[in-house]
């Protein structure tokens, strides 16, 4: 699904932002990307989105090199990729429904397509009864839930995190990592660039750690810092074969009972 | 993938009215340099009529000498008859001219002369009106002739005036025109600060290029046409109000607003210009800004 080979990128005047970087994920993975700030994972997601190339190295993304991708083509790569920010990046003047909405029109998608697909995903992401609101109208979480709904909509293969609960309290985060979860077990490759090390423990998924540009450490069912959880965890299998990350099925994550009851 | 013309127009309509101040002077500007433009033309395609009428009706006025002998005369009509450029030549006598001349000049000056004293004349139709000169050198001095008349100096002062209030007024235009694409460029860009965070969101979710692109530049081309509908309407006021309509007719040969009249036909080409210039700066304008601010 993805791979990165050998990846560097500099930006000018200033430190590597990814160096050396290969790494390979799976098609329905779910995938932590951690490290401190300035260590690569926005460079990460953005040469995924191709809003950056590499100096060199090559990036496969959906059996497509990205950077062989003529740029006129690239917003057709960009509809197999749903993103979710930080500052979850809505539209203050639509309501929730035609900010989701607005992810299927600027594609061309057909009316019944969009009057079909949003009311479904809204349904997912538990907004339906606020589906006529204005994001100012609704808190962090559900904005960030809009957010999510709006990249899932279009149904994309990969599904790219920043920092989605940089901005909410840990209650709200986990209903956010539980949505994300939710996608993932529909086949679709998550993988979130995240400060949170409570979520991260708690989900105990594949784990790829950066430090000043340099993968550190790929981990199966990692955690957030390199401690003795790790040991803990049993599953420091290291860099490389990927084949223990089988698509993730309900019973691939371990996913914490205190989250599946919650609403 | 294509772009859905009822999406673009609702778009460009919804962003030109957020900024209807900056539109309303875009289009103004439009406006002022297209309705330039537009009446220099006019006045331009005028001004070459008149000038066609005028020099169709130029005469060279061989003036004979009031002692000149009848072989003298007789050598110069025979002359006058060889050159090719020359249509024809009425002879007309001593009486005819003084007569003319009483009834022209204002009586002070015509009463000095007597028939005596009076030149006979040959009046002489051109090919060419451009020739008048050639006639005049040739001519002039021989014997037997006073002098060589020809109104030529008059056009040429016209023709001169003309040129360069055409040159004025399409300088003028062309500064116009320049600052008009500057602020179509300068509305475009503040529709597109307006709605930088949409923009970024259709770039993420993998919006097409022109599809980001064909809102922005519609609104320059509505700004453009607007304008130039205001300016057309100026063209057209300039025709009827000034009466460039006028069919010239023997009787208003002396109207110089008759001699200037234009056809239906190329009031339409002018008008049609004029549009065509105005899609241009507003297409130009907008493309320009949406390569600069949109980078996409």
């Amino acid at each position: 699904m993805i791979k990165f080979q050998n990846v560097t990128k500099t930006y000018k005047g200033s430190t590597v932002a990814l160096n050396d970087c290969s790494v390979e994920i799976d098609k329905g993975e779910f995938v932590f990307l951690v490290g401190p700030s300035g260590s690569g994972k926005t460079t990460f997601i953005r040469l995924l989105l191709r809003e950056e190339l590499p100096d060199s190295g090559r990036i496969w993304e959906a059996g497509k090199e990205i950077g062989h991708i003529a740029k006129w083509r690239i917003p057709y790569l960009r509809r197999n990729i749903g993103c979710v920010f930080q500052d979850f990046s809505l539209l203050p003047n639509k309501t929730v429904f035609e900010n989701v909405a607005f992810a299927l029109e600027v594609i061309g998608r057909p009316k019944h397509v969009i009057a079909a697909q949003v009311p479904q995903v809204l349904d997912l992401v538990g907004l339906t009864k606020k589906r006529d609101n204005l994001p100012h109208e609704l808190s962090g979480g559900e904005q960030q839930r809009v957010a999510v709904a709006r990249a899932f909509v279009n149904r994309p293969l990969i599904l790219l995190a920043d920092e989605p609960t940089g901005n909410l309290d840990p209650t709200t985060s986990l209903g956010i990592m539980r949505l994300l979860d939710r996608i993932n077990r529909t086949g679709t490759t998550v993988i979130i660039a995240t400060h949170d090390a409570g979520m991260v423990d708690q989900m105990r998924r594949r784990v790829i750690e950066l430090d000043r540009g340099l993968l550190v450490r790929d981990q199966a069912h990692g955690v957030y810092g390199i401690d003795s959880a790790t040991a803990a965890a049993g599953a420091g299998s290291p860099t490389g074969s990927m084949a223990g990350h089988a698509p993730t099925g309900a019973s691939a994550g371990g996913f914490p009972d205190s989250l599946a009851t919650r609403t | 993938m294509p772009v859905s013309p009822g999406y673009v127009s609702r778009e460009a309509v919804t962003n030109l009215w957020r900024n209807r101040l900056m539109t309303v002077a875009a289009i103004l500007t439009v406006a002022v340099s297209l309705a330039l433009v537009g009446s220099s033309l006019l006045l331009k395609q005028g001004a070459s009529k008149a000038t066609v009428q005028w020099q169709n009706g130029v005469q060279a006025i061989v003036w004979v000498n009031p002692g000149a002998s009848p072989t003298q005369v007789s050598s110069i009509g025979t002359e006058l008859d060889q050159y090719p450029y020359i249509k024809h030549c009425i002879a007309r006598s001593q009486a005819y001219d003084y007569n003319e001349a009483k009834a022209i000049l204002p009586a002070d000056e015509s009463g000095v002369t007597t028939l005596a004293d009076y030149p006979s004349s040959f009046r002489c139709a051109l090919n060419d009106p451009s020739q008048a000169t050639a006639v005049y050198q040739q001519f002039v001095g021989k014997p037997g002739i006073k002098t060589v008349s020809y109104p030529g100096q008059q056009i040429k002062t016209m023709q001169s005036v003309i040129r360069i209030l055409q040159w004025v007024f399409l300088s003028v235009a062309v500064v116009l025109l320049l600052s008009a694409s500057v602020l179509i460029l300068n509305t475009i860009r503040m529709a597109i600060f307006a709605r930088r965070r949409e923009v970024s969101v259709m770039k993420l979710v993998g919006a097409t290029n022109w599809f980001i692109r064909l809102p922005f530049m519609a609104e320059g081309l509505i700004q453009g046409l607007l304008g130039a509908a205001v300016a057309v309407l100026v063209v057209l006021s300039l025709y009827w109000g000034i009466g460039l309509d006028t069919a010239r007719t023997a009787a208003n040969q002396g109207n110089i607003i008759a001699q200037m009249s234009l056809g239906g036909w190329e009031v339409a080409g002018t008008c049609i210009l004029v549009a065509l210039v105005g899609v241009v700066v507003g297409v130009v304008g907008s493309a320009f800004a949406v390569r600069r601010f949109l980078d996409v």
